[in-house]
């Protein structure tokens, strides 16, 4: 390339890349102002914001901040004790503190969730940014592939690959990424298919910009709103199939305080410890139901273009 | 072009179907177990597992194996449960009729409920009803559905003892004449009026537990399509004409509103799918998903493979349905 158009093709592109700053900035603002509504406006997002900040602030410190050692047993003094003081959900079987229990469960659902979620993110967005951006018979073979794996009913497509690995949360967590990732890649690729198409990526392309920088620096970054939404919602849905693959026996196994694992062993003295059977229960669904609102409310918030109503 | 539509999707159907065997079959050579050894049982002599192994041909090479069992699935021979040490078929056969009762009725119930609920609900926002109906669809998809059935266990067993806990009818009363394999309308077909009794209050608490999730779905779309649908310059037409309410909202609205919900068809087949799986756990339902769970625990790869099979292949073939009804429903979708 020759010096002059090197140092125009610098020039042009510093002032591209200014002009995507501020309109960076102007969507920051726009993003703040947007959560400033979302949390006042509507009362249900504030609730589930503060359900959310509790199960994050429990997953940290819930073992710290719990009152008993969630695996402490004493069969002999207080097994399956009704709530009290001393214990304000109970005990179980084995004299083990329900609520301490409750609280370790939630480092365990979140864990799961992010390192199912980080999993299914990152493939996701690879598989369906190359789907969308390269187009053609690359496009057509990975979204076909894509199908296959969304053509399952996802618990059950999970269940077959847990079981088959083998009872624990290692490989609990394998089949999770493995049902998640495609919603991600056709979420990912109809972004990446309207994006590609706007007039700052032809300029940008006119530029000289290389595929890589194009597709990273300018596409992608653009494609992200959507996929916080979805993973909003999808924490929510991790944690609940994670623990219903532990209520089936696959998954955490006992003596493990992950919610499923509890309920299932729960079932057998549903009749004289209501307890057991309740709080577990009880924190799973306000957890996922948060997940979902706040997710529901990401969306009206973020995405001008929903009308859900 | 209906046909050529339909052989495009049962294509895809066998694509899928064999990707899944694909998927499975490899996952369960990656795993050390010795199958040859689950099916002689831990006291049996090196011999004896040999031999086991030979037969079943797991000495074979691995791709040998796959073309075998494809061939086999393929004649519906999925081979012997190593559990019951019988032909995976026969228990099928024995099981699946159980779940086919479970999610039908559940479908059947979310369908006949929510959709007048979500009618109503359109029609007169923010009313009592309106509130009941978003309730709901919230809790619907938030609810686990095992929770949701070992709660519904403790209230109508263990405190009310209004219903049983669980299994299709009680000890010691005999299923009726088999005409459909379900018992509740096998026992009204025979006009065995004892049996049925027994059939729909053993069938009422997990088919009113599993319909919920999907009740919740059907809820939403229709409510959400009635919104949508009201709002429209035609039904404002149908109105101005001097039509009363009800026509307006039954023969003009509801009509359109219910295609977005036939869409929603596929995904609610697959809640009440992996449901079945929880449900049937906790109430000792004998169907397929139960079947499926006692499989895994008792590590029993042919079971496990035939039931996700069959379950993948309902699944796909009820979405292949949708996507043809829909084609007939929506006139504006041509054929090509």
């Amino acid at each position: 390339m020759p010096a002059g158009q090197a140092a125009a093709t610098a020039v042009s592109e510093e002032r591209y890349r200014s002009l995507g700053r501020a309109d960076r900035q102007a969507e920051r603002s726009h993003l703040l102002r947007n959560l400033k509504r979302f949390l006042l406006d509507n009362r249900l997002n504030l609730v589930g914001v503060c359900i959310v900040g509790l199960f994050i602030i429990l997953s940290l410190f819930g073992e710290v901040l719990a009152p008993h050692d969630p695996y402490a047993q004493d069969i002999m003094g207080s097994k399956l004790r009704a709530p009290s003081l001393e214990h304000p959900l109970g005990t179980d079987e084995l004299g083990r503190d329900v609520l301490s229990r409750v609280m370790t469960g939630t480092r365990i659902s979140l864990q799961v969730a992010v390192v199912v979620l980080t999993f299914a993110v990152s493939f996701g967005t690879l598989i369906g940014a190359l789907s969308g951006y390269l187009g053609g018979l690359a496009d057509e073979v990975l979204m076909r592939i894509t199908d296959m794996f969304l053509a399952f009913p996802a618990l059950v497509l999970a269940v077959t690959i847990a079981a088959t690995l083998g009872k624990n949360l290692t490989n609990t967590m394998i089949a999770l990424s493995t049902v998640f990732w495609p919603w991600y890649a056709r979420l990912v690729r109809a972004q990446v298919l309207s994006i590609k198409e706007r007039d700052f990526v032809t300029a940008g392309r006119s530029l000289g910009l290389s595929p890589s920088r194009l597709l990273l620096r300018h596409i992608l970054p653009n494609s992200v709103s959507v996929v916080i939404i979805q993973l909003t919602l999808d924490v929510g849905y991790a944690i609940l199939a994670t623990s219903s693959l532990s209520f089936i026996g696959l998954g955490a196994q006992p003596p493990s305080p992950e919610w499923g694992t509890m309920l299932s062993d729960a079932r057998s003295y549903f009749r004289d410890a209501w307890w057991y059977t309740t709080f577990p229960g009880v924190a799973l669904t306000l957890t996922v139901f948060a997940f979902n609102v706040l997710g529901d409310g990401l969306q009206d918030a973020l995405d001008p273009r929903s009308s859900r109503r | 072009m209906l046909v050529r539509l339909l052989v495009r999707r049962l294509l895809f159907l066998v694509l899928v179907l064999f990707g899944l065997s694909l998927i499975t079959f490899t996952l369960s050579h990656l795993v050390p177990a010795n199958p040859a050894r689950l099916i002689a049982g831990p006291r049996a002599s090196a011999a004896t597992v040999e031999k086991i192994r030979k037969q079943q041909g797991y000495d074979k090479p691995v791709m040998v194996q796959y073309v075998r069992y494809v061939k086999g699935v393929v004649r519906l021979d999925f081979g012997d449960s190593t559990a019951t040490r019988r032909p995976v078929k026969d228990d099928l056969r024995r099981y699946l009729p159980a779940t086919l009762e479970l999610g039908l009725s559940a479908f059947v119930l979310s369908t006949v409920v929510g959709v007048p609920l979500g009618v109503i609900s359109a029609v007169k926002r923010n009313s009592w009803i309106d509130h009941i109906s978003r309730f709901v669809s919230i809790s619907g998809l938030a609810l686990p559905v095992f929770w949701l059935a070992l709660m519904a266990q403790f209230l109508f067993f263990g405190k009310l003892q209004w219903l049983p806990d669980g299994e299709r009818l009680p000890a010691g009363i005999d299923p009726p004449r088999t005409i459909t394999t379900l018992y509740t309308l096998d026992a009204l077909l025979t006009a065995n009026w004892a049996v049925l009794k027994e059939a729909v209050t053993h069938l009422l608490m997990p088919v009113g537990v599993l319909a919920y999730g999907s009740l919740a779905v059907v809820t939403r779309m229709v409510r959400g399509g009635m919104l949508e649908v009201l709002n429209q310059d035609y039904i404002r037409t149908a109105r101005a004409k001097g039509l009363e309410n009800r026509p307006v909202v039954v023969r003009h609205a509801l009509k359109n509103a219910l295609l977005p919900t036939v869409t929603s068809l596929g995904l609610q087949v697959g809640l009440l799918l992996s449901g079945a799986f929880l449900v049937e756990i906790v109430f000792s339902w004998p169907g397929i998903g139960r079947y499926a769970v006692n499989a895994i625990e008792k590590v029993d790869y042919n079971a496990i493979m035939a039931t996700t099979l069959i379950v993948a292949f309902v699944f796909v073939l009820m979405n292949m349905i949708v996507d043809v009804l829909y084609l007939f429903l929506d006139p504006r979708i041509s054929f090509s």
